[in-house]
């Protein structure tokens, strides 16, 4: 398709060009009419417009329109609202091939089968982000670059029909010498802080330009927050997990060469006084906190035949929102659970019918000897049940491998016992004592001995736990650059407003033109107040041509 | 002017190729939280049996493998164990082998067990979960058939009676 682009005025504007990229003439369709000029990007030609486009373009062509620009942030909308219907599988502990549809039904496993449950992760959700961020870039460069060399070599001499069918126009007689009319209406176009060019009898005055780049400033701050959120899904930019510590364990962070110790955790209540009435008497943790020992393992790490070798690296007392922050890995303190649990007991061995105690011996929780000596008996430790229940054949089993409620089998053997020893099941905790009845299980054996912690003090109970949230994120920095750059960028852009002025003088005739992207009421203003300084009176209604809201 | 734009135009597709397709790329392909499945390898370990003697998972390679987890505390476990002896003795002497890891219990319950049953295929100890981790169970018992090829052919985790497994073993000699 032939198209002539070539301008009275003698230039050469590219394809697509609305506006003479140098008298300003309108070209095209936009000649016919009478209405106010479409100013946008000052009338010049998208870099992409071409004539004969070929597949490159095309795709380029594809990404620079901001109507696709906008549908794809359209999509993208609704499919991150489609991700929060549900939870999503990330955050799930349960089994997610049952999960959603045991909690939502049908609704759960069709949402689980599109893959709605993977939203954020999705190859497509992905396809979307890039998506987005290539028409940022293709769209931003294929206009600021023409609009950078439109406003960087302005014409001063607009056409007539540019002028006059600006938005703001002002059309007069004038009495008096042309270029010194010109001359004074300059120096108050200055006083308003314009920058003021001259050509003979024509003016061009101009200010803020820069906030024309907030909108491309902003752009760029977007592509890098883009880049940052899609470098998370590099293995080691982030991790997001929880870790349990007991008091003076040592855990290790897994994904990391690091291991966690707690030290020891405290936690403060508050007291009665300090609580309002309804609350009295409950516990009301006040401060909570874990010293904390970071180390990072050199050797056998990730084996486990072998002792890990630990190195200490650094020590903190992490407490809420003073986290242990160690080269870009930071451990929160989340909860705690304060909870006593045993850990040993130092029971005695008693002769009921002599009233004689033996012992104490030292019975470890989880992992015991399985011999012991109390004065002149023997212990043989059989079996070991943590979570002691009978099973459906009358057997003891154990229906966990935690402590909940640890039973022993001892074969108590010595003086006054049989040959080959008497069995005894011993129940540390009195309320499983309690609960299962210890003596009438032992009951041959229960009416003459006993086994039994004598106080507190022959109980060693297990520390608190302390809950500790482990978070890296190397992108975060450049989330929040990028989240910067885009607000200098909305601020240029928001707050200012690019304001330009023609005018030129055809034999005792002043036409005048003014341009703003934002706040047309303003820019009348100007206008009006540099011409009444001038010497002609005008109220800034009359300078509207129509075609705009403000 | 012209040569330098389609230059530029260029330089930003492949750019955007390159790192849309790296993002795209892991989003595809990434393994979702690293949780073994069919046709994966099974992740590495080294453990002790009952006797302190270390175990790599390196060492049973080329071979028909079953890896099982169980528990004292698990009574379809507890059940299935004896299937798996069976299976044992009739399948060793063609190179079956067979690794119950045991799921991070204490030491006296898993001896009594192995001694009263009578199991003689490898029993392992995990310790602190981490191999349990690193398999992602959900449920015990979980069992895990590797092929000789070092790739898992099928995860079961329910209970198997003996004729189940038998099907997965036979099938295991086949793909070799």
């Amino acid at each position: 398709m032939f198209q002539n682009t070539k301008c009275e005025c003698g230039h050469q504007n590219h394809v697509g060009t609305v506006l003479c990229e140098s008298c300003g003439k309108p070209l095209g369709e936009q000649l016919l009419s009478d209405e106010p000029l479409e100013m946008r990007y000052d009338g010049v030609a998208r870099r992409s417009q071409k004539a004969n486009p070929n597949f490159i373009d095309k795709i380029w062509n594809f990404f620079s329109s901001v109507k696709i620009a906008v549908y794809l942030i359209i999509i993208t909308l609704l499919a991150s609202a489609l991700g929060t219907i549900f939870r999503q599988e990330s955050l799930l502990s349960e089994d997610p091939a049952t999960y959603y549809e045991i909690q939502h039904g049908t609704i759960g496993k069709i949402y689980y089968m599109l893959g709605l449950s993977r939203t954020y992760e999705s190859w497509w959700f992905t396809t979307l982000l890039v998506m987005i961020g290539t028409s940022l870039v293709v769209c931003s460069l294929d206009r600021v670059l023409p609009l950078y060399r439109a406003l960087s070599k302005q014409q001063i001499r607009k056409h007539l029909h540019f002028i006059l069918r600006q938005k703001v126009v002002h059309k007069t007689q004038i009495s008096g010498d042309e270029t010194e009319f010109i001359n004074k209406l300059g120096e108050q176009l200055k006083k308003k802080r314009y920058r003021v060019h001259q050509d003979g009898t024509a003016l061009l005055a101009e200010k803020n330009r820069f906030s024309r780049w907030g909108p491309y400033i902003n752009h760029i701050g977007l592509i890098l927050f883009l880049l940052a959120v899609l470098a998370r899904s590099i293995p080691g930019f982030q991790m997001d997990m929880y870790v349990a510590v007991q008091q003076g364990q040592t855990v290790e962070i897994e994904g990391t060469p690091y291991y966690i110790k707690n030290e020891q955790f405290t936690v403060d209540y508050y007291t009665d006084d300090e609580l309002p009435e309804p609350l009295k008497g409950t516990a009301r943790p006040k401060l909570f906190e874990t010293k904390a020992v970071l180390y990072e393992c050199t050797a056998n790490c990730n084996n486990l035949t072998q002792e890990p070798v630990l190195q200490e690296v650094y020590r903190h007392d992490i407490v809420m929102n003073n986290p242990m922050v160690y080269e870009g890995l930071k451990a929160y303190q989340s909860g705690f659970d304060a909870t006593p649990r045993l850990e040993a007991v130092k029971p005695v061995l008693i002769n009921k019918e002599t009233g004689e105690e033996f012992g104490p011996f030292d019975l470890e929780i989880r992992n015991p000897k399985t011999s012991f000596e109390a004065g002149p008996y023997k212990l043989e430790l059989r079996s070991q049940f943590m979570e002691f229940a009978i099973d459906e054949n009358g057997e003891p089993t154990t229906l966990s491998r935690d402590p909940n409620a640890p039973a022993y089998l001892f074969i108590l053997s010595g003086p006054g016992l049989k040959q080959d020893g008497e069995p005894y099941l011993y129940f540390p905790n009195q309320i499983d004592k309690l609960q299962f009845n210890q003596d009438a299980i032992n009951r041959p054996i229960a009416d003459r001995f006993e086994i039994k912690v004598n106080g507190m003090e022959n109980v060693k109970l297990s520390g608190p736990i302390t809950y500790l949230n482990i978070r890296k994120d190397k992108a975060l920095p450049y989330i929040w650059i990028g989240a910067t750059i885009s607000m200098i960028g909305l601020i240029m852009g928001f707050y200012w407003h690019h304001r330009r002025v023609w005018l030129r003088v055809d034999s005792g005739v002043l036409s005048l033109g003014a341009h703003t992207n934002k706040n047309f009421y303003g820019m009348r203003n100007d206008v009006a107040w540099a011409l009444g300084k001038a010497g002609i009176e005008v109220d800034p209604k009359s300078l509207d041509n129509g075609g705009n809201k403000t | 002017m012209g040569a330098y734009r389609k230059k530029v135009q260029i330089a930003i597709l492949i750019l955007v190729v390159l790192i849309g397709g790296f993002a795209i790329g892991n989003a595809l392909f990434k393994n979702d939280s690293k949780v073994p499945g069919v046709g994966d390898s099974p992740p590495g370990f080294s453990l002790f049996d009952l006797n302190g003697n270390a175990h790599n998972l390196s060492d049973y390679e080329g071979k028909p493998l079953i890896i099982t987890f169980w528990g004292t505390f698990c009574p379809p476990c507890v059940k299935e164990l004896p299937e798996f002896q069976r299976l044992y003795d009739k399948w060793q002497s063609k190179g079956l082998e067979v690794l119950a890891i045991n799921l991070s219990e204490a030491d006296l319950p898993v001896q009594n067990f192995v001694s009263k049953l009578n199991l003689n295929f490898t029993v392992l100890r995990d310790v602190n979960r981490k191999v349990e981790r690193q398999y992602g169970l959900r449920s015990y018992p979980t069992t895990f058939f590797v092929k000789p090829d070092g790739t898992i052919s099928e995860i079961a985790i329910t209970a198997m009676t003996e004729k189940q497994i038998q099907e997965r073993v036979e099938k295991l000699f086949q793909s070799s």
